[in-house]
């Protein structure tokens, strides 16, 4: 069931830096790209430079927008019809690819070079089994025949790791979970024995102990292929894993390259220092500021005249205003964009501020401002006397009580799927429970919203991940805020509009921008538009769904930090859902491990991130990537979990069927107790406390800390 | 699949007794009786009352409905006041002449309508694509019996290339039946063409955004394969559904190209026996176009569940 592995591609000693340019797989020099788009040409790579040895794999990591995708499609000949390359050469063994045909090219994708994409769901055609699409690229490529390719696609299915491979190559797609359709991604990439990978955010879709199995595959077929890869994303924390070296993207520029240890461990150029400052880590809690990178990246339409971080890099002269970068490397071949490097070697990114925040106040002894009790919620059900029009329905959410104080942060943790959401949503009355009550304030929400009480409503917020979904694109900020004051009780136009200037500029944003239409805004502006108007009715207590899960690292710290700061200003109550362990660790007080709508461990922040641990807790707390581990020594062990399967019905422990330390048929026919450790930290397992408290930490560095 | 299907059917029988009952309602509210219209003109009371009591007239409507349906199921259409023969052999008649015209209709639209909307979608905003878009806004916007009488006069009354109208079956020889059919069936399908065109073309856009078409391509799969084999056969799902119906439509008859070209089929057949109020024709013919239709939606869907996996393969819980 479990496999506790030594981190491979991190541990084996990095090969020596790219500076034989000959013996690179792949080099990319001076590539420049520029998309035709209605407004003008938009510059999405600008003399990008790098090199991947065989063997070698190249972490590509940059905030959206960067030009990361753009890079790797450029490679696959992919740009599709907007993209132009406008300069410089591809290499892959020693010939430019952009002097090949198009069908030249196209006989390497596939063969030479191949892709795994972000989405696998997406990537797969919904039409035809797994099977044909795996055995694609060994018709087209190799000669096999539909019939030949089978016996070789199953093969490929058990290399990646599915333990059915005849039955799972005749599935559809919408048939296999997400980690069994990225393994059938990765199976076809493999089929032609390829020299290089196009990883684009392989495993951004997935859940984290999903992630890190597919992670684990990955580096161990890297090693056992001699595979390069190009590996783009946006976690510094799976390149910090599995890259030997990493190449990091600014404003369509490259900034820094080096090896991972190097760069993450000690970055030299600005922007890469605030991209690692900005990570939220499991060692920074609420009392710490992030800190972040002011501003947003600007749009380029033709090539750089100053250097493109000038605007948001605290360490800006006049000198950067005016001349551009060139990229200049250095004798352990690593390389930086900026001509301050050496003079800044030592300087760390400023601290957004020095003075700490007040440390969590004690419980109040006052009553819950939320007091959920036994919540249960079943979807698609269906009673009926007529017995074939029964339906039995989905449990989301399976007898789940907790409270929440006032001033209190709630993280809710666990993968998609385990009820985060459902349980958000029915605080707020937003979904009827099927049984249970909930009450807010001493008052029974759902009946009190149920007649119509406006002042409940008001006093309970909602912000939700998707922020551009959230806000309708045809009304402008100042509209879209108007709604929830009028229910807050505020009439007078004048008034609200000053309403609106402070919301504004309470959640940092120029009151102005009150004029402006959703599209006009980037990401993060858009989410500080939605705090805004949660903000504008005034309340005592907000669920944030995943509030900043779809954002950039220093754009999320920035709102990490906003509600950081509404919490100590306000006194708002947070139920903080999210699947990022980081994040809660940052902002939460106390937290919520959920499996399959169940909890399956609850306590302070600081008692979950230690033992004793739930064995879920575990499996998930171990999987997190981290930038730590270069520096402190070798990497814990990984416990690695079966691929998620849905959570079995009936009694028994809802974690039973993915458990590595399930007891026996007791986990299966009887639901597990709840055991209580200190400061009100309680498990809900079958194997007894003293056992549990056993396990090392996965943290060891947190033992340094209080 | 199987438990699918026969719901469906189940389903298909259950509107099927709903659409008899009420074109039988319907014809009955109709004016004119039956009983005198058999007796004639002049025939006296008593002859009519003999006719009505022995045709069963002057029992309840249910009793009236339960003969009739019990006839259909056995295979009696009932007898045409008019013509004063037995439906069945009638009906046959008109609807292959209106099947030949929809297969051949279907066809057509099948190879052109969806050729063209692929080839727009592929060459999107270039010189092939621009050409389908204008053809197909001037055959939407233009109404068939427009065209219909333009290429009578052009081809029939002028050039004298074809016949002007009428039918010709098969055993009379192929370029006789193959000449009446090319006016109707032309006119036919300039609409249908310039509609699944059109629908082709923006679902194929659609499909050829996704990612599976890109990542198609990073397989180094020939763009043929790509468009043919990833993209066409998902941009057809919605199309599918729209041919089916359009094949419904002209089976059950269409009265203006029917008219104008004098082909006998479903649609003039109707026409006549309204105007002549043959009660027993009406209800027959209605029935059958109702059934044409019923069953044209349902080959519909199950040719669309059918390329769609998600629909195949999710029936247990669905
Ligand atoms: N098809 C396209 N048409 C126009 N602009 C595009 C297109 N694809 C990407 N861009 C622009 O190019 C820049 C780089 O994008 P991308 O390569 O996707 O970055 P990343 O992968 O780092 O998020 C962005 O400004 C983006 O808006
Ligand atoms: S060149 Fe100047 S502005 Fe640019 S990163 Fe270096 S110090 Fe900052
Ligand atoms: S109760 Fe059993 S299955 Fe559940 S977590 Fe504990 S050991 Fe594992
Ligand atoms: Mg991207």
């Amino acid at each position: 069931m479990t496999a506790l592995v030594p981190l491979s591609a991190a541990a084996s000693p990095d090969p020596t830096p790219a500076t034989a340019a000959m013996s690179a797989l792949l080099e990319v020099r001076n590539l420049t790209i520029n998309y035709a788009s209605p407004r003008g040409t938009l510059r999405a790579a600008s003399d990008v430079s790098f090199a991947i040895r065989p063997g070698e794999v190249m972490g590509l990591v940059g905030e959206s927008g960067s030009g990361k995708s753009t890079v790797a499609m450029a490679i696959l000949d992919l740009l599709g019809e907007a993209g132009r390359i406008d300069g410089g050469e591809i290499l892959f063994e020693g010939t430019d690819l952009r002097r090949l045909s198009a069908g030249q090219r196209r006989s390497l994708r596939g063969d030479r070079i191949a892709a795994v994409f972000q989405d696998p769901f997406t990537s797969l055609n919904p039409a035809l089994t797994v099977g044909r699409q795996i055995a694609e690229p060994l018709v087209q490529h190799k000669g096999f025949t539909p019939r030949q390719a089978a016996p070789r696609v199953e093969e490929l299915l058990a290399e990646v790791g599915i333990r059915e491979p005849r039955r799972i190559a005749q599935s559809y797609p919408h048939q296999l979970s997400g980690g069994m359709q990225q393994r059938v991604l990765i199976a076809t990439a493999l089929g032609c024995d390829p020299k290089l990978l196009i990883l684009d955010e392989p495993t951004t879709a997935l859940d984290v102990t999903v992630e890190a199995r597919i992670i684990e595959l990955l580096a161990g077929l890297c090693e056992s292929h001699h595979l390069s890869a190009l590996f783009v994303s946006h976690n510094l924390g799976i390149v910090n894993r599995i890259c030997n070296s990493v190449c990091v993207l600014y404003g369509s520029e490259v900034v820094e390259t080096g090896r991972t240890r190097d760069v993450l461990a000690r970055p030299v150029h600005p922007y890469t220092k605030g991209l690692v400052a900005a990570l939220p880590r499991i060692t920074t809690d609420r009392r710490h500021r992030l800190s972040s990178i002011p501003g947003t990246v600007s749009k380029l339409s033709g090539p750089p005249d100053s250097c493109v971080f000038a605007p948001r890099c605290p360490f800006a002269e006049e000198t950067c205003r005016r001349l551009p970068q060139a990229l200049r490397g250095d004798a352990a071949g690593n390389s930086v964009r900026c001509w301050k490097a050496e003079a800044l070697s030592g300087t760390p990114w400023p601290e957004e501020s020095t003075a700490s925040r007040p440390p969590a106040t004690p419980p109040a002894r006052t009553a819950p401002l939320v007091q959920v009790d036994a919540l249960r919620k079943v979807f698609g059900e269906r009673r009926s006397i007529l017995p074939w029009l029964r339906r039995d329905g989905t449990v989301a959410v399976d007898d789940v009580s907790f409270t929440i104080q006032r001033g209190e942060v709630l993280g809710v943790v666990g993968e998609s799927g385990s009820g985060k959401s459902t349980i958000g949503r029915s605080l707020l009355a937003l979904i009827e429970p099927t049984a249970g009550t909930v009450l807010f304030d001493g008052a029974d929400f759902v009946k009190q919203a149920k007649e119509g009480d406006r002042d409940l409503r008001r006093r309970a917020q909602l912000v939700f991940q998707n922020s551009a979904a959230s806000l309708n694109p045809r009304k402008t900020v100042g509209a879209a805020m108007e709604r929830p004051l009028v229910l807050a009780g505020r009439q007078g136009e004048a008034e609200r509009r000053e309403m609106i200037a402070a919301l504004l500029t309470r959640v940092g944003l120029p009151a102005a921008y009150a004029d402006r239409y959703p599209h006009e805004l980037s990401g993060g502006e858009r989410q500080r538009v939605n705090i805004a108007r949660a903000l504008a009715t005034d309340p005592e207590f907000v669920v944030c769904d995943e509030a900043v899960s779809a954002l950039d690292v220093s754009v999320q710290a920035n709102i990490l930090n906003l509600l950081a700061d509404l919490r100590d200003e306000l006194g708002l109550s947070y139920l903080f859902i999210t699947h990022d362990i980081a994040v809660v660790s940052h902002i939460a007080d106390r937290v919520l491990v959920v499996y399959g709508g169940t909890i399956c461990e609850e306590g302070p922040i600081g008692r979950v991130l230690r033992p004793p641990y739930h064995p879920y807790t575990e499996a998930l707390l171990s999987a997190v990537p981290r930038l730590s581990g270069a520096e402190d020594g070798p990497e814990p062990e990984r416990i690695l979990l079966e691929d998620s399967t849905a959570p079995p019905g009936g009694g028994g422990c809802a974690f039973r069927g993915r458990c590595p330390r399930k007891l026996g048929t007791i986990c299966d026919e009887r639901a597990p107790p709840v055991q209580t450790a200190t400061d009100g930290h309680r498990i809900a397992c079958h194997i007894p406390l003293a056992e549990l408290a056993e396990r090392a930490s996965v943290f060891p560095e947190l033992a340094a800390l209080h | 699949m199987l438990l699918y299907t026969l719901t469906r059917l189940a389903y298909l029988a259950m509107v099927l007794v709903v659409m008899s009952i009420l074109v039988f309602l319907v014809t009955q509210a109709m004016p004119g009786d039956v009983a005198s219209m058999i007796a004639g003109q002049f025939a006296s009371k008593e002859v009519i009352d003999a006719i009505t009591v022995k045709l069963g007239l002057d029992q309840p409507l249910i009793v009236q409905y339960g003969r009739w349906a019990a006839g259909i199921l056995q295979g009696d259409l009932g007898r045409s006041l008019v013509l004063e023969q037995p439906v069945a052999p009638i009906l046959m008649e008109a609807l292959s002449r209106s099947l030949v015209l929809a297969v051949v209709a279907l066809a057509v639209v099948t190879v052109i309508g969806i050729g063209a909307g692929v080839l727009a979608a592929v060459r999107r905003g270039r010189m092939a694509d621009q050409m389908v878009s204008g053809v197909s806004y001037l055959g939407i916007a233009v109404p068939d019996f427009f065209w219909a009488i333009v290429l009578v006069l052009i081809f029939g009354s002028y050039l004298k290339w074809l016949p002007t109208g009428g039918y010709a079956p098969l055993a009379d020889g192929f370029v006789p039946w193959a000449s009446h059919l090319v006016l109707p069936v032309v006119t036919l399908v300039l609409m249908l063409i310039a509609r699944i065109a059109r629908l082709t073309r923006s679902s194929m856009i659609d499909v050829l955004q996704t990612n599976y078409v890109k990542y198609a391509r990073a397989k180094g799969l020939p763009e043929k394969v790509v468009i043919v084999r990833h993209a066409l056969r998902n941009a057809l799902l919605p199309t599918i559904t729209v041919l089916a119906i359009d094949f419904g439509l002209i089976l059950g008859g269409v009265v203006v190209i029917e008219t104008v070209f004098s082909f006998p089929g479903m649609g003039r057949l109707l026409l006549f026996a309204i105007q002549r109020h043959d009660l027993p024709l009406i209800q027959a013919t209605i029935l059958i176009i109702s059934t044409a239709y019923c069953l044209a939606n349902l080959a519909a869907d199950l040719l669309y569940a059918f390329v769609n996996p998600k629909i195949r393969h999710g029936m247990g819980n669905a």
